[in-house]
């Protein structure tokens, strides 16, 4: 089966004000089934949110392409215009749910307007009526009282229905892929796992195809996504399924992931989480040899000098030459 | 270990806002103590009463019934709340707000030092600054001549907590203090938590939505719900046999490794 | 009253603010000048009184007294006297009951300097020339500076480094050094366009193709020593509102979305306005006064210059006509603003109406 969405061996980088590079996407190659939720794992600073971009195609300066493509239906969407990328890509081939749900709504603009916004951004023929009897529809079927919703401000509504309010407009247009950035982050527990609820319902009912689900934390994902990339400093040092990722680790840095969960179950109190110490690198500057090795609790001495690449240990991928 | 003699002491306490119609009770008729030398988490939903609850123990708000004590007399005994303030000091969620942005995070930690009555000569100071970065596992180079936006979530926080190693307060209200870091750095806030309550024998309240952290470092945990404390006790009563509805809810809603979560396979 | 209605009820309160604003400038109007020595009956009388005997200098005192209701009256109007047969001078409060009367009759007394010229007359005269050069050059500069502004801060670039400098050095000269620097400019160095006043010497006012064309003239640079100021400020302000915007998480989230760049535009526009608008309502009346130093300057022929005038020449009746005038117009102008941004805004009309 061909994937809906390719990532080709991409490499992006921020052009600094004095010339430098910021390489903060590098060699990440993955692929997207229709139907499938793949998680991504890291932690803040390791290139999702640059990763996301070039997802969207949205290259803009001062972030470049360095090589490599993002593929939808083998069309490489980081070749087309700015305009092309907003008519043809967003919000219809590729859609997203951002992390700052709180924020991310025109505080001046009723909830009704900026959907409609969103629709007529995309068929300029839609009428007013029609418009208006979508998303009467929409909201309803994603759980809100959809007059008294679409009539408000957004100052107007609790934070967990401004949360569905965003899921409701980033999926109107029923994108082939939706990128969910943090969406719980803010939330609280209870109001997250509804939140995750409603995810699985739009790809049940077939208005979102796909789904890439981003977010550190991995017990979360063990739940959500069908497979698993664990991300850090810019690069994918580990991608299998659900199970292999969070049960059978290879990564040293994927093990010290979920070495630092915590857990409210009986018996795990005895299990001492141990937080990552350190910062990730500098991605600014020329990075030789194991990114993680500074960082590593079983680096050996040849780990700092040797550049890692992706291999295949036990089924999946990982990027650590002495994983086995 | 926590000491018998009472940090802080609530009969009856409630905290309404609004008038008329609109008025909700925050806080609704709670009742507890909070021994010294404890750790006690406050867990709820958003809009549980837990900060406004936190925001009276800081003397931030100010009850509309019943009666707080702390050390024995009421909370505002004292006509000057920096009276309380010496003694009782917060750390919230977003540690950004909490460092000015135009000056080095270390010149700001020494800063710290204008709070006592006597600050100690400039050797002490530095040496006091060091320590409490080691306290908090960070080599003091690594800081050296860095600013607040160069520094990640995770490290901000542990800033804020060094900061706190300076003050020496004897209470120290933790709310949310891990929202905002990466899930790996969070075991890490939590272990100097535990370490301020060993090493510097601090009262340490701990507010949180996720009842999975409060079960690692409290003694004891408080549920509240609309404003009203359902459930109190240790965490591994509260977490393995709940008695209040509402905890069981929280319980299952913690998306965990090992349990079935959301009631859907994951899909493939 | 409005119990029920909410919008009402908010129009209600701020008019009940304003009206107190209005209270206290009027009472402010009247004292300050009544701080001073200075008495109208005095100046006039140091004017004539070298040409009259005693008697008919008292007479003209006394008229004069009654005149400027500084003396108490009886029923039939005469002046009340005390046993030395001195006149009973007015209480202060009387006179300010008597001003406050008078103004709301539209009646600002008379000119000293001009007597018996009502200041009422002095001000209407003024008054078509002021509104004629600074409601242009103030609407149509706030709304080019805020366009201008936005435009800076949606395009960058060359136009941005352009623009951005230009309107820090404009806004950054004190008004009258501006109005001085053009009409050196413009006026002496470069002589395209004249200087001082609102139309040629020996003119008469009227609806004459010759009087508009001559009137048009002098109206150019005035125009511009006003229009160019507020261009720059609200420039300066708007572009660094729509910066702000423009890095907004919804800004953000609607370009991810597809949204239209127009719409963007319109989302970034209206938002950074609101403040905008708040800080016009605080600063209108500085712009305003420096509108009024702008006519001193140009010698134009409205009320900044009779202010002008009339404070060389301690003219306090007009000096007050002209003050109170202009804060009833600036007044008027903050109530409108005002009342405009709690409907614009839906943040404040939510909060009012009871939302979430």
């Amino acid at each position: 089966m061909t994937p809906i969405l390719e990532v080709d061996r991409l490499s992006l980088h921020y052009r600094t004000r004095f010339g430098g590079r910021i390489h903060a996407v590098d060699d990440v190659s993955f692929t997207l089934q229709k139907g499938e939720i793949l998680g991504i794992a890291g932690e803040s600073g390791c290139g999702k949110t640059t990763l996301v971009s070039g997802l969207m195609g949205l290259l803009i300066p001062p972030l470049h392409r360095t090589t490599g493509a993002v593929r939808i239906a083998g069309r490489d969407i980081l070749g087309l215009t700015p305009d092309e990328a907003r008519r043809t890509v967003l919000g219809r081939e590729v859609s997203m749910i951002p992390q700052g749900a709180l924020n991310s709504l025109n505080p001046t603009r009723k909830v009704k307007d900026l959907a409609a916004d969103v629709i007529r951004s995309h068929d300029e023929r839609a009428d007013r009526s029609a418009i208006h009897d979508r998303l009467r529809e929409r909201f309803t079927k994603i759980g809100l009282d959809a007059d008294a919703v679409l009539d408000a401000y957004p100052v107007q509504l609790p934070a967990g229905t401004k949360q569905r309010v965003v899921i409701g407009i980033s999926t109107l247009l029923n994108p082939k892929i939706v990128i969910a950035d943090e969406p719980s982050s803010a939330l609280d527990v209870s109001t997250q796992k509804a939140v995750i609820r409603l995810l699985f319902d739009l790809l049940d009912e077939g208005i979102v195809s796909s789904m890439i689900f981003i977010t550190h934390e991995l017990s979360l994902l063990r739940h959500v996504s069908s497979r698993i990339a664990v991300m850090y400093a810019g690069q994918i040092v580990e991608l299998g399924t659900t199970e292999q990722v969070i049960f059978d680790g290879r990564q040293p840095y994927t093990r010290a992931l979920m070495g630092s969960m915590l857990s409210a179950e009986p018996g795990q109190k005895a299990r001492k989480p141990v937080a990552i110490e350190g910062a990730p690198p500098y991605l600014g500057q020329e990075l030789h040899g194991c990114r993680f090795a500074p960082r590593c609790p079983v680096a050996k001495p040849d780990c700092a000098g040797r550049d890692q690449v992706l291999r295949e240990v036990k089924n999946h991928w990982v990027r650590c030459h002495h994983a086995e | 270990m926590p000491s018998d003699s009472l940090c802080f002491e609530a009969n009856h306490l409630s905290r309404a806002f609004g008038h008329g119609r609109r008025r909700r009770l925050a806080v609704n008729d709670a009742t507890f103590t909070i021994r010294e030398r404890e750790i006690v988490s406050l867990v709820g939903q958003s809009g549980c009463g837990k900060t406004v609850l936190a925001k009276m123990l800081l003397r931030l708000e100010k009850p509309t019934s019943g009666q707080l004590l702390f050390r024995g007399r009421p909370i505002d005994a004292a006509a000057d709340p920096r009276e309380h303030w010496r003694q009782v000091q917060a750390v919230f969620q977003d540690p950004y707000a909490a460092f000015n942005q135009f000056f080095s995070i270390r010149s700001q930690l020494k800063a710290a030092f204008h709070l006592f009555p006597q600050r100690p000569s400039e050797r002490e100071m530095e040496e006091r600054v060091d320590q409490a970065l080691l306290a908090v596992n960070i080599r003091p180079p690594d800081i050296e001549g860095k600013y607040p936006f160069e520094l990640s979530g995770g490290q901000m926080q542990r800033m804020l907590l060094a900061r706190i190693f300076i003050l020496r307060p004897q209470v120290l209200i933790a709310d949310e203090p891990t929202s905002m870091v990466d899930a790996c750095s969070r075991a890490g806030i939590l272990e100097y938590l535990m370490k301020l309550k060993e090493e510097l024998q601090m009262t340490i309240v701990f507010v949180t939505h996720d009842i999975g952290l409060a079960y690692y470092v409290s003694d004891r945990i408080f549920i509240l719900h609309e404003g009203q404390i359902v459930e109190q006790g240790t965490p591994d009563a509260v977490t393995q046999s709940p008695t209040s509805p509402v905890t069981r809810q929280l319980l299952d809603d913690i998306p965990s490794l090992h349990r079935e979560w959301i009631g859907r396979a994951p899909r493939a | 009253m409005f119990a029920n209605h909410p919008t009402l009820r908010y129009i209600a309160g701020r008019a009940g603010w304003y009206a107190l604003t209005f209270f206290v400038a009027v009472a402010i109007n009247f004292w300050l000048p009544r701080l001073g020595d200075a008495n109208p009956v005095d100046t006039l009388m140091s004017k004539v009184s070298g040409s009259l005997d005693a008697k008919s200098a008292r007479d003209k005192e006394e008229s004069y007294l009654k005149e400027f209701g500084l003396v108490d009256l009886d029923e039939q109007g005469r002046i009340v006297r005390d046993a030395d047969g001195v006149p009973v001078r007015t209480s202060i409060l009387s006179q300010f009951i008597r001003y406050v009367g008078m103004s709301v009759r539209g009646d600002f007394g008379s000119s000293i300097v001009q007597y018996p010229r009502p200041v009422a007359d002095i001000i209407t005269t003024a008054l078509p020339w002021t509104l004629a050069l600074q409601i242009p050059a103030l609407i149509l500069g706030w709304f080019i500076g805020n366009s201008l502004g936005a435009l800076a801060a949606y395009r960058r670039g060359v136009f941005d480094r352009v623009l951005y400098p230009m309107a820090l050095l404009v806004s950054a000269i004190p008004s009258f050094c501006f109005g001085i620097l053009l009409v050196y400019v413009f006026g002496i160095q470069l002589e395209w366009l004249p200087t001082l006043g609102g139309y040629d010497d020996g003119m008469n006012p009227g609806l004459t193709w010759a009087f508009v064309q001559s009137a048009s003239q002098y109206y150019v640079l005035p125009f511009f020593s006003i229009f160019l100021l507020v261009v720059g400020g609200q420039a300066i302000g708007m572009r660094s509102m729509c910066i702000y915007e423009l890095g907004t998480d919804y800004v953000r989230y609607a370009k991810l979305l597809g949204v239209r760049e127009s719409m963007i535009v319109r989302y970034m526009f209206r938002n950074a306005m609101l403040p905008q608008l708040t800080g016009l309502a605080l600063t209108l009346g500085g712009m305003v006064g420096g509108a009024l130093i702008a006519e001193m300057i140009f010698s134009y022929p409205g009320l900044g210059l009779s202010m002008l005038t009339a404070i060389q020449s301690l003219d306090y009746p007009v000096i007050t006509g002209c003050t109170l005038l202009v804060t009833i117009c600036v007044l008027i102008a903050n109530f409108t603003v005002d009342i405009l941004i709690g409907f614009l805004d839906p943040r404040i009309r939510a909060a009012r109406e009871g939302g979430h």
